[in-house]
């Protein structure tokens, strides 16, 4: 019993983590209708980043505000110069172009950093572990569990109430429309697209304590952050956080249950939704 | 009119020409190099089937060159007796995963295809990847002997590059034939009314189900024949063959050549190949370069490159025209 | 305008050729004509930094070789390539490595995988292979061939070392933490076939934990193995994985001494390089090599000159690719020529010392036998990672099975 409450925790957190990086991706694909490859390089990038400022500073808090805040800049560079020429042509371009620049951030990171595996550790206010029952849990992972929600309503409220959200969800449902209201759509598309790197950034400083930092550590989490908003529903806040919070809990109860087959679970897991519901469990279109 | 007929069929010939001339002048790297791209070739040029023409993005193709090349080393690994009886088990097997996962995909459009089919490919993956007494495991069959080839009573060292280079320049050649013929026949019309839009096509009575099963089948038994020469040519099925970054291969071909001409797929395998080989030549940091050299190919060639060169050409054709008039 | 374009292309062209030229004369000037090694392993992805090390290694062997006069009096040249960890690229690097630039010799391979799909096509390449890190021991053993050589410790030596020490702890009820392909399935199935030969009274639990490759989240095994209560875990996770895992076991509380725990490939500088002193003490590691399981000059030679070259102290991979240098160099002078069969058959039965120590290619199944090395992790001040304290080390021809056991037929 308690070995499962614990495995439940493990889902729980490790879905948390996958949702702040498929949130800053379906964002994207919901506003500017761009299928980033090249999102898990940037939560890459957000944990090298954060690896480095706590290696000069040793300061782990200013890493995890400033390391996103970079990642943002990148890829507000990638938007401007290179996504901007592709906008309206197939989606396979876009995959293609953003392709592209996986490859030259996953080498660049191995040019910077070296090939070698780093750590970084956490903050010695979560460095510990708690007594639960008769397991001990760290804290840190108890932290990016509370933390998960409490970022996930931030953004909720962001997009509900204040202008520069209702702006975002005017244009991603109508760009033309939104730039007939006089939004300037060629801003408004660096600002989504910053914003969504900058949540990858956030989810690579978070997990920079987790993880072994080394190179293509963004090559496996992008196709599981590609599961998670498409069996949530692409586009959908609350589909994105049911998607990871399901991925993160087969993660866990497979690797107890059926760790034969633990590979194939979140393929069977995405086929049976899709052919159940082909647009997704949250999806706002039918 | 006539004249572009006629241009065209010197062109042909000229391919055909250079097809079997190059193995006499060029290098054994060289030889099996052509030979690779011949067969990725023909994996791109049956992705386009359903990428170009029908309109279905699959990231799960390396699933049917996969299965076809784990079938046709299983039979030779166990002593089949008949290379090419091997192979066309192979694309059978192939074939007969692509109704499987036809059945269950063509009825979703665009990105839900896409990621649908990526998880189809990967649960192939997963199987060949944990089913260690029949495929090997992650090590895969390794070590292929390869029967010599009887055609009467002519017998062919099949793992002699340059008969090799022959033998995948035939199914080459067949695979272009068939699929022109394909694309070009009224079926292929249909393919391409649905690509261009689905609801008009179903007021019309098409069956959208039916005729998009079939071009995935057909693009699913191509996709067998190169994967069981894959194998044979490198005397292995391995589990990267399945891996969902194989299927992104052909994706990366066809959309750098021109997913909207025939030969699009072709030109973007040779270019692909090209730009690998004299980048590995150099450096082996080859990620960065490659993706210097592909970020602006998109950016610049919105219609891939055969098919962006081939829209500037008749642009200024007519220019032309219009300027003599 | 016209005219100016014209200039230009003339310029470039005229450059150009100017450049062949000088190049060319410049080939003709060096009348020594290289040995070409033509050298391939893991350069990019996850498992890069196995290459790294390789790479130097190897460098730092062929500038030695080479400054001393080099072999025959002609020097080393070593083309890298990478073999993405995938057989077909491999593939297509060995067969680029032969037949286009049409190298001597071939050094490499990290994966076991691609050293399976290649080592049989060696047949076809008719160019002698030297083996430095990939450990399946099919290659020296079903699968062994003429051109395939390896200088590393291979899977089967490493675990009766590990089986040995693990039948010393008196642990009884044991299972494993292993990555799930080949290697971590293998490590098992070999140790429990050891350690029932030492120790029949031992047990094999059925609960072992066998996470993919790049599992970023390992406690949901560690939980699952800990609930289990075993006496003792084989741990077979590697490079970063084994980073994660360690990492995120501590915290669980896994090494606080309620079961034994072995790690087949723990005391690899890459991993004690990350972990520095959140590696924990006290716990028994294996290697293909440890820097200072051995006191020779050879030794000591190695270990100066690789920290003075990289700043870091050299792990399992760079010695091997190292000695690999060096076993061909000796190769080739007692074949007295540049030439792929004789230096097939000077590699057969081979003897030579190395940093590692004295090792012997089997003429039988071309496995080097050599010692190895395993130890209890332990902190130093003299270092800034975890070293080992005590060091057991197992010779060669105790723990390396029969020829006729390998299963090698040629």
């Amino acid at each position: 019993m308690s070995l499962f409450f614990m495995n439940f925790l493990n889902g729980i957190s490790l879905g948390m983590l996958l949702f702040l990086i498929s949130i800053g991706l379906t964002i994207i694909f919901g506003v500017l209708g761009v299928l980033n490859f090249a999102h898990g390089s940037l939560y890459m990038l957000g944990a090298y980043f954060c690896f480095q400022i706590v290696s000069l500073s040793h300061n782990f808090w200013g890493a995890l505000i400033l390391a996103p805040v970079v990642v943002a800049l990148v890829g507000g560079v990638i938007e401007s110069m290179l996504l901007r020429p592709v906008y309206g042509r197939d989606v396979s371009f876009q995959l293609l172009l953003t392709f592209g620049v996986l490859l030259v951030l996953d080498d660049a990171v191995r040019l910077i950093w070296g090939s070698g595996y780093h750590i970084v550790d956490p903050p010695p206010l979560l460095n510990g572990v708690v007594h639960l029952g008769g397991f001990t849990y760290p804290v840190y992972s108890l932290f990016i569990l509370f933390l998960g929600p409490f970022i996930g309503l931030g953004l909720w409220a962001f997009f509900r109430f204040t202008l520069w959200g209702k702006k975002i969800r005017a244009s991603s449902m109508d760009r033309e429309m939104a730039a007939g209201i006089g939004i300037n759509v060629n801003h408004l598309f660096t600002g989504v697209f910053m914003f969504g790197t900058w949540l990858a950034g956030v989810g690579g400083a978070l997990a920079a304590p987790l993880r072994a930092i080394g190179p293509s550590m963004g090559e496996k989490i992008i196709i599981e952050s590609f599961i998670v908003v498409v069996i949530g529903g692409l586009g959908s806040f609350p589909g994105a956080f049911l998607g990871a919070m399901i991925l993160g809990l087969i993660n866990a109860y497979g690797a107890q249950y059926l760790p034969k087959a633990t590979m194939a679970l979140p393929y069977i897991l995405l086929a049976i939704i899709l052919l159940t519901k082909p647009r997704g469990l949250l999806s706002k279109e039918t | 009119m006539n004249g572009s007929a006629r241009k065209k069929a010197l062109l042909a010939f000229a391919a055909l020409v250079l097809l079997g001339v190059l193995p006499f002048v060029v290098g054994t790297y060289s030889i099996m190099l052509i030979t690779e791209i011949m067969i990725m070739g023909i994996f791109a040029l049956s992705f386009n089937l359903l990428f170009g023409y029908t309109g279905l993005l699959s990231f799960g193709h390396a699933a049917f060159f996969g299965v076809s090349g784990y079938v046709t080393a299983f039979l030779l690994i166990h002593d089949f007796p008949s290379l090419l009886l091997a192979l066309l088990l192979g694309t059978l097997a192939a074939a007969l995963a692509a109704i499987v996962v036809g059945y269950f995909s063509v009825r979703l459009d665009e990105i839900y295809f896409a990621i649908l089919t990526l998880g189809f490919g990967m649960m192939f993956y997963t199987l060949v990847h944990q089913w260690r007494s029949v495929t090997g495991g992650s090590d895969g069959l390794t070590g292929l002997v390869l029967p010599s080839l009887g055609i009467g009573k002519l017998s062919i060292d099949v793992s002699s590059p340059k008969s090799f280079y022959f033998i995948v320049a035939v199914f080459f050649i067949i695979t272009i034939l068939v699929l022109l013929r394909i694309v070009r026949s009224s079926f292929g019309l249909i393919l391409m009314s649905i690509r261009e839009n689905k609801e008009r096509a179903a007021f019309t009575g098409i069956n959208i189900r039916a005729y998009r099963l079939a071009s995935f089948v057909i693009s699913g038994f191509f996709a067998g024949v190169a994967g069981g020469l894959f194998a044979v040519f490198d005397r292995m099925a391995s589990p990267s063959m399945l891996h969902w970054t194989a299927s992104a291969e052909p994706v990366l071909m066809t959309v750098l050549g021109g997913a909207h001409v025939f030969f699009g797929p072709v030109i973007g395998a040779i270019l692909f190949f090209f730009i690998e080989h004299v980048i590995t030549k150099f450096t082996d940091i080859w990620m960065i370069f490659l993706g210097a050299i592909l970020i602006p190919l998109v950016i610049f060639f919105p219609d891939g490159v055969l098919g962006t060169l081939m829209t500037r050409r008749k642009k200024m054709r007519e220019a032309r025209r219009e300027g003599e008039e | 305008m016209k005219g100016a374009g014209f200039a230009k292309r003339g310029l470039v062209w005229g450059t150009l050729f100017t450049v062949i030229l000088v190049l060319s004369l410049g080939g003709v000037a060096q009348a020594k004509k290289p040995i070409k090694i033509g050298s391939v392993y893991i350069l990019s992805g996850f498992a890069a930094t196995y290459g790294k090390f390789a790479k130097n290694g190897l460098t730092l062997a062929v500038e030695e070789i080479n400054k001393a006069g080099g072999v025959l009096g002609r020097p080393f040249k070593v083309t890298f390539e990478d073999s993405r960890a995938k057989p077909p690229v491999a593939l297509r690097a060995f067969r680029k490595l032969v037949f286009e630039e049409k190298v001597d010799a071939l050094i490499g391979l990290d994966s076991s995988g691609v050293a399976l799909s290649v080592v049989p096509v060696l047949k076809e390449l008719k160019t002698p292979l030297i083996i430095t890190h990939a450990a399946t021991p099919d290659v020296t053993g079903k699968k062994c061939n003429k051109y395939a050589f390896r200088v590393s410790a291979n899977l089967s030596q490493n675990v009766q070392v590990a089986a040995r020490i693990a039948a010393k702890t008196g642990a009884r009820k044991w299972t494993t933490i292993g990555p799930d392909y080949a290697f971590g399935h293998q490590t098992w199935e070999y140790f429990q076939k050891y350690l029932k030969k030492l120790n029949p009274k031992v047990a094999f639990m059925t609960t072992t934990a066998f996470p993919k490759i790049a599992t970023e989240d390992y406690t949901p095994y560690i939980t699952t193995i800990m609930n289990a209560k075993p006496d003792g875990v084989i741990i077979s996770l590697w490079s970063g994985d084994l980073i994660n895992f360690i990492r995120q076991a501590k915290k669980l509380g896994f090494f606080k001494g309620q079961f034994k725990v072995l790690m087949t490939l723990g005391a690899a500088t890459e991993v004690l390089y990350a972990l520095k002193d959140q590696m924990p003490t006290g716990i028994w590691v294996g290697t293909r090599y440890w820097f200072l399981a051995n006191n020779s000059a050879v030794n000591k030679k190695f270990i100066k000159a690789y920290k003075r070259k990289y700043h870091v102290y050299p792990s399992y991979n760079a010695q091997n690719a190292y000695a690999a240098a060096y076993v061909l160099k000796a190769a080739i002078e007692k074949a007295g020529k540049v030439d792929k069969e004789a230096i097939v058959k000077a590699l057969e039965g081979l003897e030579i010392e190395v940093p590692v120590g004295k090792i012997k290619i089997r003429a039988g199944d071309h496995q080097a036998l050599l010692d190895v090395s395993w130890g209890k992790t332990a902190a130093d001040p003299k270092y800034p990672i975890r070293i080992l304290k005590p060091i057991v080390t197992f010779k060669g021809s105790e723990i390396t099975p029969k020829v006729s056991e390998t299963g090698c037929k040629r």
